[in-house]
């Protein structure tokens, strides 16, 4: 009679079973890479940029899936204006890139399309994709940076990437047009002891910006400008400086982002 | 192998079942004539949707959303620079864990459903009862309408209930646009208005008076939306893409005048409120010119359940019904089973009179220019900095050697030996060297030693030979600089914690009410209704001179607090108006109301951070881009003097940074809901 306990418990071990237990799931881990550049239509160079939320933002939507997709996770372009992705499901995606550049994607104040620079391709194996953009400005060092007490001081010369006609015949048709949009608001110097330097890897001791309201920069358009690193560095050390500017204009439109566009970062040695 | 059998036979039995009689109602099958033809019945029926309500009260954090829980209670932490907290928890408002959205529906279904049949029982009840009930259930939508539209902008407005099974198009809805949203919540809050009785018929429901009160809130969020968006890069705008319809923000042609409605509204809401409410500031033990008596009377009025004040309130009632405040946020020495939870800023202490300031309007704690120069101050004991400080700061705040529940709360960060004059420990005080600290300065770290911390409570702390004893190198409440259960910020939050000292604190102990609405706030709805309107040149929504109420209301407000009062009749200018936010700064603190009031002035991210304190205040001084931190008041003793001076520091221990951006001011729609459903938009700029 003591053996009728291993009855229900021999069923009960049963009813929790099933075929699927013994199966291994054996579904494709995801394999598939796109490698992107982003790059100056005028001059055919990297667009550079942050390497983090505040700069070019990469949104892939799997449209094979159906219908209504949501995107996948965002991701973001590293320094130099390139991203890749190698965990991606084989398929068909959109990709849009949002960053310091005409909007790719644009629509009127009712949301009717007006263009649409997005890609939508099929991404097997290694697929490479170049975006061919117009970037706001254009941010070079002047000569080399100089260090005086513990001071790194900086030239740096920035031009527009995009005519302001150019500007305004693609941007006004979006609606809410304001002539304030390609105002100059800030010149950044971005000092870090890390070679990704940028907003999101700065070191705030050393970091230093010159703010500039309305239109005044406008007549500094292609003049070298000086900027110098805050505080005092010690010694001995190694930084790295990148330079960034922007202008009045959120990008995606109503975001409330305005990304810089950055130069290449250059290592200071500090005497 | 009978046995088999006999089980098998006995399985089978389970699955037999007579098929008769099954049109006999089960018993455990409440129905509507159950509960809507009696009063009994209603009573349940409310019960189950106020207790569902997403009230924002010591069962609400801000990280977490609403999930009705008072773990780890705390208030003011999220980012709005009224307090400090060791964990995540205290982080900028961005999104909630919990995204109000799914448990909204079902509240909402209760009340449509309420409204949607109960007039099939009409007969049953009085007609001024039968009508509060239909004003409970608007009060009800328009609640939880106006608490997802303040997170989301454009909402689904599900106005009746909806049938299931049925096609996919009707039980699909999709947003609406954010100001169709804002005119039904004020329909809805309108509708509750007219059919409410001017007092609660039970304690706990909604009455005519509550129902204009939250509804001055909301107009004054819309109003402010729609202003305010327009200060913001982009506009804080756009169509939803599957739908078209505008789920954020107004439009270029109506934000102007949807703006000047809802102010109006607001005015005219909080102004029924004062003239036919009844309700009056809380002034029992209040006297004037007598210090201690507005402090003790600004301490009482959170407890007294009797105070004429109240407009609405959250009540606890022990064991049944509790919280557990006093167990997370009491000071070190009160333990139990934490600590420390709320610890209020030096930059919150900034906003109150009372105190000697540098030029830049910080708190002065040497004889310099700013806290970097000239030699610090030096105090008998802590108190003496704080004895001329505003009654109602003090109503808020324990100070370093205040008492509370008849002990002193000791507060020291160390205690320095070097010889006097003292100069100020650190060269440089400024945001770009927050993260420089006491305890790895050379007087520390090096000999000869000159400051003494202690890293952790008991056998942790170091001992200063002084007069011939050892005193410990922190208080007893710290801080400690490895424990962010100590005193982080040197002052802790005396509002809402139970001030009798034979009461011992507990997790599920505490059962102090919670005031979500009081008159105070409906006179500053008012004000700031009344500034607004007359900045975008409107006139009155009444017979009353705006800027005269406006003022009034301010100095009544601060005769209570025992602040200073205004000598002239508020202006209508952006400063104007700053002294209206500013006071609603000081007085609703710590309520879980200031971090909407932020979001609604769009005076969070940094482009418009100026604006953050409520006055205009140089943002570079706290923030650096999206990110901003906050400072403490730190109290150290010099063993040469005897006496105490006190140093401003950005958050020495648990140190927080918190980060802020334009998307922030609408949470994203949860993803789930976007991709399961073919109506619902996601935010146009995310």
């Amino acid at each position: 009679m003591k053996k009728i306990i291993f009855y229900p418990l021999f069923i009960l071990l049963f009813s929790l079973s099933s075929c699927s237990m013994f199966e291994i799931d054996n579904y494709k881990a995801p394999a598939e890479t796109i490698k992107g550049e982003v790059v100056d239509v005028a001059t055919g160079k990297s667009v550079l940029t942050d390497q983090g939320s505040e700069g070019i933002r990469v949104r892939l939507t799997e449209v094979s899936y159906g219908d209504n997709v949501t995107p996948n996770p965002d991701f973001y372009c590293m320094p130099d204006g390139t991203f890749q992705n190698t965990k991606l499901f084989k398929g068909k995606y959109n990709i849009r890139i949002d960053g310091p550049f005409i909007p790719l994607v644009r629509a009127d104040q009712s949301g009717t399309p007006i263009a649409d620079e997005s890609t939508t391709m099929e991404i097997s194996g290694v697929t490479t994709v170049k975006f061919e953009v117009q970037p706001f400005l254009n941010v070079e060092w002047v000569g080399n940076p100089t260090v005086s007490n513990g001071q790194i001081i900086a030239k740096v010369r920035v031009t527009r990437g995009v005519s302001e006609t150019d500007f305004k015949s693609k941007v006004e048709p979006m609606g809410n047009y304001n002539s304030t949009f390609l105002n100059i608001t800030d010149i950044r110097l971005f000092v870090s002891y890390s070679s990704s330097v940028g907003y999101r890897a700065r070191d705030d001791r050393w970091s230093n910006k010159i703010e500039y309201t309305g239109s005044d920069f406008n007549p500094l358009v292609g003049q070298t400008i000086t900027i110098k690193s805050a505080g005092s560095i010690p010694p001995g050390r190694n930084v790295f400086i990148r330079a960034a500017a922007r202008i009045n204009f959120d990008t995606p439109v109503g975001s409330g982002t305005r990304r810089w566009n950055y130069n290449e970062p250059t290592e200071v040695l500090i005497p | 192998m009978k046995n088999i059998y006999i089980l098998l036979l006995s399985g089978l039995l389970f699955l037999i079942a007579c098929s008769k009689d099954l049109n006999i109602k089960p018993k455990n099958f409440v129905a509507d004539e159950d509960l809507m033809s009696n009063e009994a019945g209603m009573e349940i029926y409310m019960a189950r949707m106020y207790s569902n309500m997403p009230f924002e009260d010591f069962k609400y954090m801000a990280q977490w959303g609403l999930n009705f829980n008072s773990w780890l209670g705390a208030t003011g932490i999220d980012g709005t620079g009224e307090a400090l907290d060791r964990d995540g928890i205290c982080t900028a408002f961005t999104n909630e864990d919990n995204p109000y959205w799914g448990s909204a529906f079902v509240l909402l279904r209760d009340a449509n459903h309420l409204l949607e049949a109960l007039p099939q029982f009409k007969g049953s009840f009085a007609e001024p009862t039968y009508n509060d009930y239909l004003g409970q259930a608007y009060y009800v939508r328009a609640t939880v309408f106006y608490a997802m539209a303040r997170r989301f902008g454009g909402i689904p407005l599900v106005t009746k209930v909806i049938q299931y099974p049925a096609d996919q198009d009707a039980l699909e809805v999709p947003r609406s646009s954010e100001e169709d949203t804002w005119n039904q919540i004020l329909a809805d809050f309108d509708q509750a208005a007219s059919l409410l009785s001017p007092k609660s018929p039970k304690q706990g429901y909604s009455n005519k008076y509550v129902a204009l009160a939250f509804k001055s809130e909301a107009m004054l969020y819309a109003g402010s939306v729609a202003k305010y968006n327009e200060t913001v890069t982009g506009r804080l705008t756009g169509l939803g893409q599957k739908t078209g319809t505008r789920v954020m923000g107004f439009a270029a042609d109506t934000w102007q005048s949807a703006s000047k409605k809802y102010f109006r509204e607001a005015y005219k809401a909080a102004r029924e409120v004062m003239l036919n409410g009844g309700y009056s500031l809380y002034k029992k033990k209040w006297v004037a010119n007598d210090r201690d008596a507005q402090y003790q009377n600004m301490v009482d009025m959170f407890s007294d359940l009797t105070s004429p004040e109240n407009i609405y309130v959250r009540e606890y009632l022990y064991p049944t019904l509790t919280h557990g405040y006093d167990a997370y946020s009491s000071p070190f020495i009160f333990r139990a089973p934490l600590s420390s939870g709320t610890c209020p800023t030096l930059d919150f202490l900034e906003l109150f009179d009372g105190f000697d300031r540098y030029a830049d309007g910080t708190v002065k704690v040497t004889t310099g220019t700013s806290n970097s120069t000239g030699e610090y101050l030096l105090y008998d004991k802590p108190m003496d900095f704080f004895k001329n400080a505003e009654p109602r700061l003090r109503a808020n705040v324990i100070f370093p050697g205040d008492v509370f529940k008849g002990k002193e709360i000791e507060i020291r960060g160390g205690v320095f030996t070097g010889s006097t004059p003292i100069k100020p420990l650190f060269s440089d005080y400024s945001y770009a060297n927050a993260n420089q600290l006491y305890q790895q300065l050379d007087a520390y770290t090096k000999q000869p030693k000159a400051l003494y911390l202690s890293s952790n409570s008991g056998s942790s702390q170091e001992l200063v030979p002084y007069n011939g004893s050892n005193m410990t190198a922190a208080g007893a409440n710290g801080p400690f600089y490895s424990s962010g259960e100590s005193c982080i910020t040197g002052l802790y939050a005396r509002k809402w914690l139970n001030p009798d000292p034979s009461f011992v604190a507990g997790e599920g102990k505490s059962a102090q009410p919670f005031i979500l609405m009081r008159y105070a706030e409906v006179l500053l709805n008012a004000a700031e209704a009344g500034l607004e309107l007359s900045l975008a040149g409107e006139t009155t929504p009444d017979e009353s001179d705006m800027l005269q109420v406006a003022t009034n209301v301010v100095n009544s407000i601060r005769e209570r607090a025992g602040a200073t009062q205004l000598i002239s009749v508020i202006e209508s200018s952006q400063a104007g108006r700053n002294i209206v936010r500013k006071e609603r700064r000081k007085e609703l603190a710590f309520e879980n109301k200031i971090k909407w009031d932020l979001r609604r002035w769009r005076v969070q991210h940094y482009d418009q951070r100026e604006g953050f304190w409520g006055e205009a205040k140089n943002k570079d001084l706290y923030s650096n881009s999206s990110e901003y931190r906050f400072r403490g008041l730190y109290p150290f003793f010099s063993t040469q003097t005897g006496k105490y001076f006190f140093d401003a520091h950005f958050q020495w221990v648990s140190m927080k940074t918190f980060q802020y951006n334009p998307i922030d001011y609408y949470f994203a729609i949860p993803g789930g809901e976007v991709s399961k459903s073919t109506v619902i938009d996601q935010q146009p700029n995310r």
